[in-house]
């Protein structure tokens, strides 16, 4: 089955140490090791400023790690990575441009031909139930929208790999399930590789085909989980017995990792 | 076809204007209503009746003196412009060039520009130079520290986005940064354009024979204070029409980005 056998991305000993503005280590990551297969989809699971985001911002090509080194099909990253996609936890759409044009910078900054791509764009945005909005401003749009708009300028290039920071967090719960749904859907289409960052453990287990749990700062890989349901999944899924063995494992892993206290 | 996410209220333009109108007249009345009462002699006050019949009346001298202001305001908030906006994008990409011009543009803030103005007429006489030269150093801080601020506004997010675009500096600055700057340089801009008109004014009462300044001075020597109110009457016209340019240029270049729906939400907060 493991068609591609080598590792898709490789991340080798990953540590990073900041700088304070005092001149102090301030370590961030200490040795990650992490393989991930082309097309999976992985969740990095941890408590909030672990870590998660530096390492995925590291795999991006987008900071540098002061030790070990991450490869992708087995180029070592030195420059920020560009068959990519990346979402973060507030949409950063540009305000002077409609939804539309937001997905289209992608076009304009690779210097792809726009009009090609103004159909995939469109299609994109009723994927995501957004057709009607194309002409909208952020400022005319709901948090949920925006976010929306990211995942789409995110896959209008259709890239290798999807990097997602935790994108619904700032999300209520309600519209968090319905991206959580719509995400399922879109990646079985396109089956990316992604790395989902986030600190909820229903979202891990719901998306992923492996959990990654980190522990607190400086973050390194506690355990990493794979998750064996069938997709694709239905909300309903997190009332099973299956989905809350792979829940409640983690938050007593958590528990353990001092994550949660007086439980 | 999907819902509509906001309507946006119809304006109500007659009213909108209605309102400022009438309160413009209003303090006309009073002031008329005044001097007439009180009788203050015109070389004191005079009714806005009299003011508005000279200001139309010796239009074809104050015509004449007023193109010399404007060129004036022109060339000076068009030099601050084309100098302040590049000088502050240098500023946010050279550490080493924000260090070395930081203190300068420091001190020619702090030091009043007016007490230049003898200077100026000793060095460039009293013609369009050193008028255009004032109005530069009192348009450009304004003009130079909103653009800093426009310019270091910008989300490292935003950046990071670009970056794995492959996007290049120029990029980033044309596509990103520069925009995000617009509102705040469009602010320094309109600050810039009233102070420009100040300039050119104080440059018109110390170092020039021509200009509405100089008009002001002139008719003030002779007590025709009738006139010195109507040259400040051509000047409030020339203001106006300078900054609602700046204004109609923001609408233009300033899109997707509304005060309205704060006004709307904060409900009068």
């Amino acid at each position: 089955m493991d068609q591609t056998s080598a590792s898709f991305i490789d991340i080798r000993s990953v540590a990073k140490v900041y700088q304070s503005d005092t001149g102090e280590d301030v370590p961030a990551l200490s040795s990650v090791s992490l393989k991930i297969k082309q097309g999976e989809f992985v969740s990095l699971l941890g408590p909030s400023g672990c870590g998660k985001t530096t390492l995925m911002m590291i795999v991006a090509g987008l900071s540098a790690a002061s030790k070990g080194e991450v490869q992708i099909e087995g180029k070592k990253i030195v420059d920020p990575y560009t068959d990519i996609g990346i979402v973060f936890q507030n949409a950063e759409l540009l305000e002077w441009r409609t939804a539309l044009q937001n997905i289209l910078l992608q076009m304009e900054i690779r210097k792809l031909d726009i009009n090609t791509y103004i159909p995939i764009a469109k299609q994109l945005l009723s994927q995501v139930g957004l057709s009607g909005f194309e002409d909208r401003y952020p400022d005319e749009l709901s948090g949920g929208m925006k976010q929306r708009v990211a995942l789409c300028r995110a896959l209008v290039h259709d890239p290798d790999i999807l990097l997602m920071d935790e994108p619904f967090g700032a999300l209520d719960a309600m519209t968090r399930d319905q991206m959580n749904i719509d995400l399922q859907r879109i990646w079985l289409e396109k089956r990316k590789t992604a790395i989902l960052v986030t600190h909820s453990i229903d979202e891990a287990v719901f998306l992923s085909d492996r959990v990654v749990v980190m522990t607190g700062r400086p973050a390194s890989v506690a355990e990493d989980i794979k998750i064996d349901l069938p997709r694709p999944r239905k909300l309903g899924i997190r009332d099973s017995s299956e989905f809350n063995a792979y829940t409640g494992h983690i938050r007593e892993m958590f528990k353990d990792l001092g994550v949660f206290t007086n439980d | 076809m999907q819902t509509e996410v906001k309507k946006k209220p119809p304006a109500k333009s007659s009213v909108r204007w209605l309102v400022p109108v009438l309160s413009i007249l209003a303090l006309l009345l009073l002031w008329e209503g005044v001097v007439r009462l009180l009788n203050i002699p015109i070389y004191m006050l005079p009714p806005p009746s009299k003011v508005a019949h000279v200001a139309v009346a010796e239009s074809p001298l104050l015509f004449r003196h007023a193109l010399s202001t404007i060129w004036a305001i022109l060339l000076g908030f068009g030099l601050a412009v084309v100098i302040g906006i590049p000088i502050a994008t240098l500023m946010i990409y050279s550490d080493a060039f924000n260090r070395a011009i930081y203190p300068i543009l420091i001190t020619a803030q702090v030091l009043p520009k007016v007490a230049l103005a003898p200077l100026f007429i000793v060095w460039f006489g009293f013609g369009l130079i050193p008028k255009v030269l004032m109005t530069f150093l009192i348009a450009f801080f304004p003009i130079v520290v909103d653009t800093l601020a426009g310019l270091s506004a910008v989300r490292p997010e935003s950046l990071m986005l670009l970056r794995s675009m492959g996007g290049s500096r120029w990029q980033s600055f044309w596509k990103v940064r520069l925009p995000t700057a617009l509102p705040h340089i469009f602010s320094g801009l309109k600050i810039g354009m009233t102070f420009a008109v100040v300039g050119a004014i104080v440059a018109e009462f110390v170092a020039s024979e021509a200009g509405l300044g100089y008009v002001l001075v002139e008719a003030r020597a002779s007590l025709n204070m009738v006139l010195v109110f109507a040259a400040i009457i051509w000047l409030i016209a020339i203001g106006f029409i300078f900054y609602f340019a700046v204004e109609y240029a923001e609408r233009i270049f300033v899109k997707g980005r509304s005060t309205k729906r704060s006004q709307e939400l904060g409900a009068g907060l």
